[in-house]
């Protein structure tokens, strides 16, 4: 398991947009991935779960990957969430 | 007489077509095969996925890209593991395909419904979308297909959604009447995509409208008028005529240069708050951004934007104008604005008080992170720098020495690209600005004279007071003389001088600003047509006819009575 905290840099937080971008790429790994958030955890790779998260701006969260490929989808949803999406 | 929201411009007039909502009951049951309970679930969900697809095609066709993936979101949303995986599960459990799927959705519309963010409560309308339409596959019953409505058909449904938009055909849906949604939801926008009229939450209009009835729907004014008498068809068909008189006549204005009738040109710009909005303004054919106000990137969180943060948004917005210019307004924030972050103290009086430039100017270190940014961001466009609230020359001086030192900075320390000849200017909007606009002008770059401050601070009346807005006008002769002289003593100093405030978009003031020499206007993005309109019909010499007239009058009453007669 490995895991690595973030704080939401862009403006939008996890919108349609960013959620959907994000959901996709995780669907590619086998193993979980699990946003904490709020003392919740939100599936990774579910784009309705991410939504209703109402992850925004300023959020403190931990992306938690567990099991087969974890490094790489861990190391890619970084790449998204420091970049903010391309926003 | 209804009354409901006017969502899209323009008049209906036609017969009534209720689309009813299709019986969607079913009674619930336990299954015994669960494996063939979930085939014939992922068989719906394939169906819908591929009617979606249809009609998302269609969509772009009709009302544009953007509408169309609206559509295309549904079907990442049935996809999903969470609500494709939960209700296989529930299945697996018993559960019927209908019942599983739709307490499924019922949960995630209930979570979005009370999300505090607005769009994020928009997104419970795509769910009961997706819903309907799976349960639709599931029961095998189908929507009521409005692509065979005949022509002149006004619209009666519950909730427009993009499923039914996709079928409408332009020529025979001629108003839109729904019993929910306000101006930003997705019927409205679909509806404006279309360019159909429509009047939206329409309260009980179902239970007061029938199929067949004769409706005239006014989507300018938000009101539905039943049987109308011959008197009134007469006189809203003339208004239709007329309404789509002036919007051809608009169109013929797409594309062209701004010019008044001698053939002398102007800038018609933009006045915009996000990023984002840089793309609106080519859409609605604009000739770039007069006012970027950038208290966004402070608004709504909990830490200052860092200087990268900041550069990306403004590069972001100067990269989309392609070259056209940008005017960056620095932060504009006081005590009127609440950014708990920044520790603002409340105030008795905060609109004199300590905002905008002095502000920035107490505040060196934000103001600094700001002007890099701004900077970094002039190596991709015709980035210009605009300073609020000035009152005084210290103010400029000090503001624009900054911009000098950090000019330096980038120079010695970083080797980070920018625009060395960067126009640096003033914000006039407060009464002594204008008042020492001769001395202003030797040493600013332009003048943007921002009409709604300098109104109010003119008159010394705040708008929002029932008691004193009455004396808010900017056509008031305090207001009008010192407008005159900030543009007549920019253009001795030969800058260009533009106005930012919503006067720049009012037809009455157009040919006086004409007379005064203002070079550029800079308005919302759907008045730029409009405006290039109105300063096409002028010649210089008409425009100082009538500002000569209406310089000459001495109260506001009769200078509106009189532009409003010669326009």
């Amino acid at each position: 398991m490995v895991s690595k905290h973030f704080t939401v840099p862009n403006a939008q937080g996890f919108h349609m947009r960013p959620a959907t971008t994000f959901a996709t790429a995780m669907n590619k790994y086998p193993c979980t991935v699990t946003i904490k958030f709020n003392g919740n955890d939100v599936n990774g790779k579910s784009l309705m779960h991410i939504m209703a998260a109402c992850i925004k701006v300023g959020s403190e969260i931990d992306v938690v990957c567990d099991g087969e490929g974890e490094n790489e989808a861990l190391a890619e949803a970084a790449e998204m969430i420091e970049s903010g999406f391309g926003e | 007489m209804l009354k409901g929201t006017a969502a899209s411009d323009g008049i209906g007039i036609g017969k009534v077509l209720v689309i009813e909502e299709v019986s969607l009951d079913y009674t619930p049951h336990t299954v015994e095969d669960k494996d063939a309970e979930v085939a014939r679930f992922k068989a719906a969900v394939d169906a819908f996925i591929v009617e979606t697809q249809a009609q998302a095609e269609a969509l772009k066709a009709s009302a544009g890209a953007k509408e169309a993936d609206i559509m295309l979101g549904h079907i990442s949303m049935v996809q999903d593991p969470a609500l494709f995986g939960e209700t296989e599960k529930l299945i697996q459990g018993g559960q019927c395909a209908e019942q599983a799927f739709e307490s499924m959705c019922d949960m995630f519309i209930m979570v979005f419904s009370q999300a505090a963010d607005d769009f994020m409560r928009q997104r419970a309308a795509d769910v009961r979308d997706v819903k309907t339409g799976v349960l639709a596959q599931l029961l095998g019953v189908h929507e009521v297909k409005i692509s065979d409505a005949p022509a002149d058909t006004i619209l009666l449904v519950k909730e427009l959604t993009p499923s039914m938009t996709a079928g409408i055909n332009k020529d025979n849906i001629v108003g839109i009447i729904t019993e929910t949604g306000g101006k930003t939801s997705h019927s409205a926008i679909l509806a404006r995509a279309l360019e159909i009229p429509a009047v939206l939450s329409v309260e009980n209009a179902a239970a007061l409208m029938k199929t067949g009835d004769l409706v005239i729907a006014d989507g300018s004014r938000g009101e539905v008028i039943q049987n109308p008498t011959e008197a009134e068809l007469q006189d809203y068909t003339a208004q239709r005529e007329t309404f789509l008189r002036n919007k051809r006549e608009l169109e013929q204005f797409r594309g062209k240069e701004t010019r008044d009738a001698d053939g002398t040109a102007y800038e018609l710009v933009c006045n915009i708050g996000k990023p984002e909005d840089a793309g609106k303004v080519l859409a609605g054919d604009g000739e770039g951004v007069g006012l970027f106000r950038t208290e966004f990137l402070f608004m709504d969180r909990t830490a200052l934007p860092t200087e990268d943060e900041q550069f990306e948004a403004y590069k972001k917005a100067a990269l989309a104008l392609k070259g056209k210019p940008l005017i960056i307004r620095t932060l504009d924030i006081g005590g009127d604005k609440e950014i708990p972050y920044m520790g603002l103290a409340k105030e008795e009086n905060p609109f004199m008080g300590f905002r905008a430039i002095r502000y920035c100017l107490k505040n060196r270190n934000l103001f600094r992170t700001q002007l890099r940014a701004i900077l970094r961001a002039s190596a991709f466009g015709d980035v210009k720098i605009m300073f609020p609230l000035i009152t005084c020359m210290e103010e400029f001086r000090e503001a624009r020495a900054l911009v000098e030192e950090i000019k330096n900075e980038l120079r010695l320390t970083t080797g980070i690209p920018f625009n060395e000849n960067i126009d640096v200017g003033v914000m006039v909007e407060t009464s002594a600005a204008a008042v020492i606009a001769d001395l202003l002008a030797k040493e600013a770059a332009f003048f943007s004279i921002g009409t709604n401050d300098l109104t109010g601070y003119t008159m010394a009346a705040d708008r929002g007071n029932a008691d004193v807005a009455y004396l808010y006008s900017v056509l008031q002769p305090g207001v009008l003389r010192l407008i005159k002289r900030t543009i007549e003593e920019g253009r001795k100093a030969g800058i260009p001088v533009g106005m930012c405030g919503e006067a720049a978009a009012n037809p009455h003031l157009i040919p006086l600003l004409i007379s005064f020499g203002l070079t550029e206007f800079s308005v919302g993005a759907p008045s730029v047509l409009n405006v290039r309109k109105c300063i096409a019909r002028w010649t210089k010499e008409e425009a100082d006819k009538v500002a000569e007239h209406a310089m000459s009058l001495d109260n506001e009453a009769e200078i509106a009575a009189y532009l409003e007669s010669v326009i």
